[in-house]
């Protein structure tokens, strides 16, 4: 059964507009839009109302594969995908035209942008989602996930999270992030409403409709869960609220004894999990009682899924049914699905004798800045291409900072941290440039990136 | 400090962009990350501490002065 089937079934489900204050049936986005019925792809620029949604539905329950993108992204990375991706449909609120593209009136509010031209090219059956390996820096490169990845991801959410009939969940996690997908598709098959909408935790019109929907639960990353310290939201209770859920990232210490302390106090849940958008979200998930015990700790692994460490480099190894497909960086790539069960995670870990896992490291190079992912190759590549193909080298400092290294002496940080505001939207206050006489480089002339690391630190 | 500079380092934008009708999210430079910074930034220039309740209010540059009025701050604008 697709995900889309799974959703339908869950008869009782509303999805409430936040801005109007209506709540529409499951059924009522049964078939609501005229789409044709033909393979190819959809790029729905996202943003959490209701329109997108109600146009995420109906691709599900097509023969299109779904791109989900972030209907922030920068207008220039938006051209480029379209110009490589060549999509068949395009949905992006707000944008009343482009280039190739007729505008088709699918609903009194929603509008398509259908191309002019199909382009031709094979998608193989099996992927029916792609999505950004990084939420901002506009690269081609996707992660393929088949409904079956979606599916299997959600049930062994639905193992363990305590979602009920009658939760109101609010999409205050972008769903075009694999955590915030995988709010939205868990609870579609399992509770009771979901309030659309594209407010965030800093206005005020959001802990309005939070008490008049007497919302269930949230969700976020560590700065999320920091922003919500800062605006005082553990300081009283939230009658609706039952659970919450994070992902992302370990907490800092004083913000989980704060957490700890207001679950105990209140009697809510909290939910510590562990994922990627290559396992389609989840893979371990941390029991509420280890919270203190069991610090810093991701948990085990979920449900169907399972953990090796390799013996050499200590890289985390996850199997289970939720692995991707594959990557595609074109159009080409779409033609294949490599079918897999077992993910190379790019973490290192380590198991405790009680069969805890703990992340000790990346492999990978990508950072996590507010919670986004953010791959540092992809970051060099764009600066690099801004400042005329000069020399720059970009490392992270424990997930707070992105350090920029450069051996031009002339060169000034205020132009740099320009340019990855402009493209990029990264606060200047967590850029840190550094002028080095020398790159360090390993034999073979290539970047040597653990000696540089070690350098700054 | 004026305040169109406090808001304009923290958002990193020209002085000048920053009009009492700017609202929260309504240019990438002032989302979330930077409305924090912007908190903390305000404390420092005008050595106040600012109430939890009150980052929520912030939703303006009009708003903000208004805020700034509650805590005795005396703007030069």
């Amino acid at each position: 059964m697709s995900l889309y089937e799974h959703i339908q079934q869950n008869k009782d489900l509303f999805f409430i507009d936040a801005q109007t204050g209506y709540a529409v049936p499951v059924r009522a986005f049964h078939q609501s839009l005229p789409i044709d019925n033909r393979q190819g792809l959809v790029f729905i620029y996202s943003d959490n109302g209701i329109g997108s949604i109600e146009v995420l539905l109906n691709f599900l329950n097509s023969q299109f594969t779904v791109v989900l993108l972030s209907t922030q992204l920068h207008p220039s990375f938006k051209q480029n995908l379209e110009a490589l991706y060549t999509p068949y449909y395009i949905f992006d609120p707000g944008r009343v035209a482009a280039f190739g593209y007729n505008i088709v009136a699918a609903s009194d509010s929603i509008q398509l942008l259908m191309r002019k031209v199909p382009a031709e090219y094979l998608i193989h059956s099996r992927i029916k989602l792609l999505l950004s390996t990084s939420g901002s820096t506009g690269s081609p490169k996707f992660v393929k996930l088949s409904n079956d990845n979606l599916v299997q991801n959600a049930w062994s959410i639905l193992d363990y999270m305590p979602i009920k009939k009658t939760d109101v969940v609010p999409l205050n996690v972008p769903i075009v992030f694999v955590f915030g997908l995988s709010i939205f598709t868990t609870n579609c098959m399992a509770a009771g409403a979901i309030l659309c909408t594209n407010k965030d935790i800093l206005q005020p019109d959001f802990w309005t409709d939070f008490t008049k929907y007497n919302c269930s639960t949230i969700g976020g990353v560590p700065y999320v869960y920091e922003m919500l310290q800062r605006i005082g939201f553990f300081k009283k209770d939230h009658p609706g609220l039952r659970y919450m859920t994070q992902t992302g990232g370990i907490l800092n210490q004083a913000l989980r004894q704060e957490i700890v302390r207001y679950v105990t106090t209140y009697n809510k849940q909290f939910m510590v999990q562990y994922g990627q958008t290559e396992a389609a979200g989840r893979m371990a998930w941390l029991p509420q009682d280890q919270l203190l015990t069991k610090a810093a700790s991701i948990g085990r692994p979920i449900k169907n899924g399972r953990f090796e460490i390799d013996a050499e480099t200590s890289e985390l190894i996850y199997y289970g049914p939720n692995v991707f497909g594959g990557y595609a960086n074109s159009p080409a790539d779409l033609s294949s699905w490599n079918e897999t069960d077992k993910l190379y995670t790019g973490d290192v870990a380590r198991q405790d004798e009680e069969g805890y896992y703990y992340i000790t490291g990346r492999i990978k190079r990508i950072i996590k800045l507010f919670g986004s992912r953010l791959n540092l190759d992809e970051v060099e590549l764009i600066l690099k291409n801004a400042l005329g193909g000069q020399t720059v080298v970009c490392t992270g400092i424990n997930d707070k900072y992105l350090l920029v290294s450069h051996v031009n002496d002339q060169l000034e940080a205020e132009p740099i941290k320009q340019i990855l505001k402009e493209k990029l939207n990264i606060h200047p206050t967590v850029v840190q440039v550094k002028f080095l006489p020398t790159m360090p480089l390993t034999p073979n002339g290539k970047i040597d990136y653990p000696a540089l690391m070690l350098n700054i630190v | 400090m004026h305040l169109q500079e406090v808001i304009a380092n923290a958002f990193g934008i020209p002085a000048n962009d920053i009009t009492d009708e700017l609202e929260y999210q309504s240019i990438p430079e002032w989302d979330s990350v930077s409305h924090l910074v912007l908190v903390t930034e305000l404390e420092a220039a005008y050595g106040i501490t600012i109430e939890m309740e009150d980052v929520l209010t912030m939703g303006s540059v009009a708003k903000i002065k208004e805020l700034l009025k509650k805590y005795h701050v005396e703007q030069v604008s």
